[in-house]
């Protein structure tokens, strides 16, 4: 519910964008700049590329923007290129073509000193395989991130021990990674992010290779924590019900193209081609479809038989249909959607209701 | 037939892969013969009468070029029996030598014949007794000759039985490895499909330059003879076949300019060679001042110390036990100018060693022009080298470590580069994202991550600066390997297995350290 409303207020307020895309690509290949060339001048596809000029598209013409404090989850299966995507935010892999700013700065014109010192202060990343130091303690690899940085050991221990602990791993300082089951060694990855206090976090899949029950547990305590330090996050998976967990918007991609930008709930109820939708299909999407999404407003309901609405219950616009659903049992009456100063603005009648959870359209 | 399970259909040009489509020529029969082959777990009779007569014709036919290969061989291995059974003049060296010795005796017996008519009696008694010794040389020289000549017939019978088994081996072998060959184009390697008259004249070009030159060396008494007989001089009387006609004139001249190539490059480089030789002394006098000025208690006392605190108890022990062999022995100095030697040799390879072996790591291209060089060093037989290390640097201690380099730095580079290579990419990149420098990813990440192998190479680094030692004492290299040395040139077996015994326990005392403070860094004590 508060999701929906916080995110209508953040597309008002675009000025607040932390990372912003334009127009990037990533062609791989000894030929790039001329296979760029051409697929900009002759817009070749990207069997074309591979033909012509054995190059490979990794990511193509991609845009978007995130804004402070969001997260922003990238979808796609393997192969979309959304890994190669989110290594160009920390300029891992340099864009062949476009624009990329990061916090107010023009990643691409950084020099060697400027950009180590971003990734070092400003954007933390966690690695779908953790990539964790195997010769270190958890300590010290938590500390890694200010080691690089320069600072002293006991500043180290100590931000490292509170990063730790927010990740639940206090008493586990002195172990070695691979004494630490997969989820464990996550969360070190995760509090090594952490540790640098960075105002980005860039994470590659962080869950995947995680069994189901503790890859929830880990997204439960990611959210958690996200909440809590409201931090801009950049999240890559390749599971739809993870980015509609964790994600304030989430952004579809195929074959190096982003597809489709929006809300979970825009992406589920109104997907805007056959890629998408043979995603969506299997959501469910009682949290997901909101009242506002299907009512019939107000002025141009027509009731099969007059009713009058004093009677019926009242919902927020803000209302998912699972809220519905145990509203419409208890009542043979339709239901009435308030807005939030309470007036009248729509109605919601059984068929709508059975609509809505059939397909999400009203 | 219909399309089977077995046919597969080519998903790129959508051609059928049939053995039908394979076969071409005889396809019924090869499809009836790979069906029999197909449908038995074990050995199924398949006979194939075209491969069993014409041999490895067939297989250059059918585009088999294993079948034609051995078959080749084994045809020609027969034959030449069969060639040697009936014209393989078997005796005539035998023959010859009787021969020779006749007339040895002939000429021998007319001379008695004229001493007697002299009246030296004596003198011709004594060449009678010699003409009557070769009479009997003569007589075993012309026994031989026939058995030879007798052997011949058990040869000839060999041969043809050995022909037969060989065709017989044929036509059961061609089917299997046809249908192999069909396996293999099926799943899309080019394979020749049906018969190719192309494959058959490069098959017969082969089979002509290889099997009559070959009959005639070996059933021909004096093959270059026949062969110039025959041919009528064509080639000239030079040519032969026996020997390459040539004779060391190329290889003197290279071989001197050689010499006068390293001439050059020591006199003009002198002052470098110098240079080195200087720099090695210092490193070799510093850890024999160590080693041997030190009082041989202090040096004892510190390094079972130091096993016991890096390696442990049990090492400290052996350790101990080693030293006390070494100084009962009154092996003690020679020991340590040994371990001085080798701990020099050892320094300089992990020194220079290291850091190669981090470039040979990070460059692929570097690597391969590398990867020779290490293989000339590790096989090259250590004299080859030690010849030019006399020109540049002389001899003594000094060029002896410079031949152990030589010898043990290789694995230590190769090692490292592989420790380096084997630093998982992700975890590089990680350290990457967090702002890493070069720098500092070499010393925090790749370089912790590539201990173990570099351990490895340091390891086996000083074990083969260890077998260098014998080697390097041939240069003038003082100590054990010296006495080994010494040994070896008065056959002085008790001495040289004391001196080895000695050698093997300086190895064994330095591994074990090493490994001891390895295993304690990586924290599997």
């Amino acid at each position: 519910m508060a999701r929906a409303d916080t995110h209508l207020i953040r597309q008002s307020d675009m000025s607040d964008s932390v990372i912003e895309l334009k127009n990037v690509w990533k062609i791989f290949g000894s030929d790039a700049n001329a296979a760029m060339d051409a697929v900009l001048s002759r817009n070749l596809s990207k069997a074309d590329v591979l033909r012509e000029f054995s190059c490979v598209v990794g990511i193509a013409d991609v845009s978007f923007s995130v804004e402070k404090g969001e997260i922003f989850c990238v979808m796609g299966l393997s192969g979309s290129g959304k890994s190669t995507m989110v290594r160009h935010l920390n300029r891992l892999i340099e864009p062949t073509a476009g624009a990329i700013t990061v916090l107010g700065q023009d990643i691409l014109s950084l020099n060697d000193a400027e950009l180590r010192n971003v990734r070092a202060n400003r954007i933390g990343m966690v690695f779908q395989h953790m990539a964790l130091l195997p010769h270190r303690t958890v300590r010290d690899n938590v500390a890694f991130p200010l080691q690089v940085r320069g600072e002293p050991k006991s500043r180290r221990w100590e931000v490292s021990q509170r990063c730790l602990d927010r990740v639940n791993l206090t008493g586990y300082e002195d172990r070695f990674p691979r004494e630490l089951s997969g989820g464990m060694q996550q969360r070190v990855g995760l509090a090594r992010a952490l540790a640098s206090d960075p105002d980005v976090l860039l994470m590659d899949e962080p869950f995947s290779a995680l069994d189901p029950l503790i890859r929830r547990q880990l997204q439960d305590q990611f959210m958690a924590l996200s909440a809590e330090l409201g931090k801009t996050t950049v999240f890559i998976t390749h599971d739809l019900d993870e980015a509609i967990r964790i994600g304030n918007r989430i952004a579809i991609m195929n074959d190096g193209r982003i597809v489709q930008i929006g809300t979970p709930e825009e992406i589920v109820t109104r997907p805007t081609d056959d890629y998408v939708r043979d995603f969506v299909e299997g959501i469910s999407k009682l949290k997901l479809v909101f009242a506002h999404s299907i009512m019939v407003p107000i002025n141009e309901y027509v009731p099969a038989r007059p009713v009058n609405f004093d009677e019926s219950p009242r919902a927020h616009l803000g209302s998912d249909l699972d809220h519905l659903i145990d509203i419409a049992i208890t009542t043979d009456h339709v239901i009435v959607i308030t807005d939030d100063a309470g007036g009248d603005v729509g109605i919601v009648d059984r068929a709508t209701l059975l609509r809505g959870i059939q397909g999400g359209k009203a | 037939m219909t399309m089977s399970a077995a046919d597969a259909t080519d998903s790129r040009t959508g051609d059928v892969r049939n053995v039908r489509t394979f076969a071409v020529e005889n396809a019924d029969y090869y499809e009836a013969e790979f069906e029999k082959i197909e449908g038995r777990t074990g050995f199924a009779l398949s006979w194939n009468w075209a491969a069993a007569i014409l041999g490895p014709v067939w297989g250059t036919a059918r585009g088999a070029w294993g079948f034609f290969w051995i078959f080749l061989i084994l045809e020609l291995f027969a034959l030449v029996q069969v060639g040697r059974g009936l014209w393989g003049e078997l005796g005539a060296d035998e023959l010859e030598r009787y021969n020779r010795i006749r007339e040895n005796v002939e000429n021998r017996e007319a001379k008695v014949a004229e001493l007697r008519a002299a009246g030296d009696t004596a003198g011709a008694d004594a060449g009678q007794r010699i003409a009557d010794n070769l009479k009997v040389a003569a007589e075993t020289a012309l026994e031989a000759a026939t058995a030879a000549n007798a052997s011949a017939t058990s040869i000839l019978i060999f041969g043809l039985a050995l022909f037969a088994f060989v065709k017989i081996a044929e036509g059961f072998y061609a089917n299997y490895a046809y249908e192999a060959q069909y396996l293999r184009w099926r799943s899309g390697k080019p394979e020749q499909v049906g018969l190719s008259r192309r494959s058959v004249i490069y098959g017969m070009i082969g089979l002509a330059a290889i099997w009559p030159l070959t009959l005639v060396r070996f059933t021909v008494a004096d093959p270059d003879a026949w062969i110039s007989r025959v041919t009528g001089g064509l080639f000239g009387d030079s040519w032969s076949i026996v020997e390459f006609p040539v004779g060391k004139e190329y290889f003197t001249v290279l071989a001197l300019r050689g010499d006068a190539g390293f001439d050059w490059l020591a006199i003009r480089f002198g002052g470098a060679f110098d240079g080195i030789t200087q720099g090695i002394r210092w490193v070799l006098d510093g850890l024999e001042v160590i080693l041997i000025q030190t009082p041989w208690p202090v040096v004892m006392f510190i390094t079972v110390v130091m096993a016991y605190r890096l390696a442990g108890p049990r090492v400290a022990i052996f350790t101990a036990a080693a030293l006390a062999y070494l100084a009962f022995m009154g092996l003690w100095e020679l020991s340590m100018i040994t371990v001085a030697l080798i701990g020099a040799g050892a320094f300089l390879c992990v020194l220079i060693g290291i850091p190669l072996g981090i470039w040979f790591g990070k460059s692929r291209r570097a690597y391969t022009f590398a990867e020779p060089v290490l293989d000339f060093m590790q096989t090259m037989p250590a004299f080859v080298y030690l010849i030019p290390i006399i020109a540049f640097f002389g001899t003594g201690k000094p060029p002896g470590v410079l031949a152990t380099l030589i010898f043990a730095m290789p694995p230590v580079v190769r090692l490292t580069a592989l420790g380096m290579r084997g630093v998982p990419e992700t975890t590089k990149e990680a350290a990457l994202a967090f702002g890493c420098t070069k720098r500092q990813l070499l010393f925090n990440v790749e370089l912790p991550l590539a201990l173990p192998s570099i351990m490895t190479g340091i390891n086996q680094t000083i074990l083969m600066a260890l077998s260098m030692v014998v080697i390097a004492s041939l240069i003038g290299a003082e100590g054990l390997g010296a006495l080994i040395l010494e040994s070896l040139q008065y056959a002085a077996k008790g001495q040289g297995l004391l001196g080895g015994l000695a050698i093997l326990f300086c190895a064994m005392v330095i591994d074990r350290i090493a490994q001891g403070v390895y295993r304690k860094k990586s924290g599997n004590v």
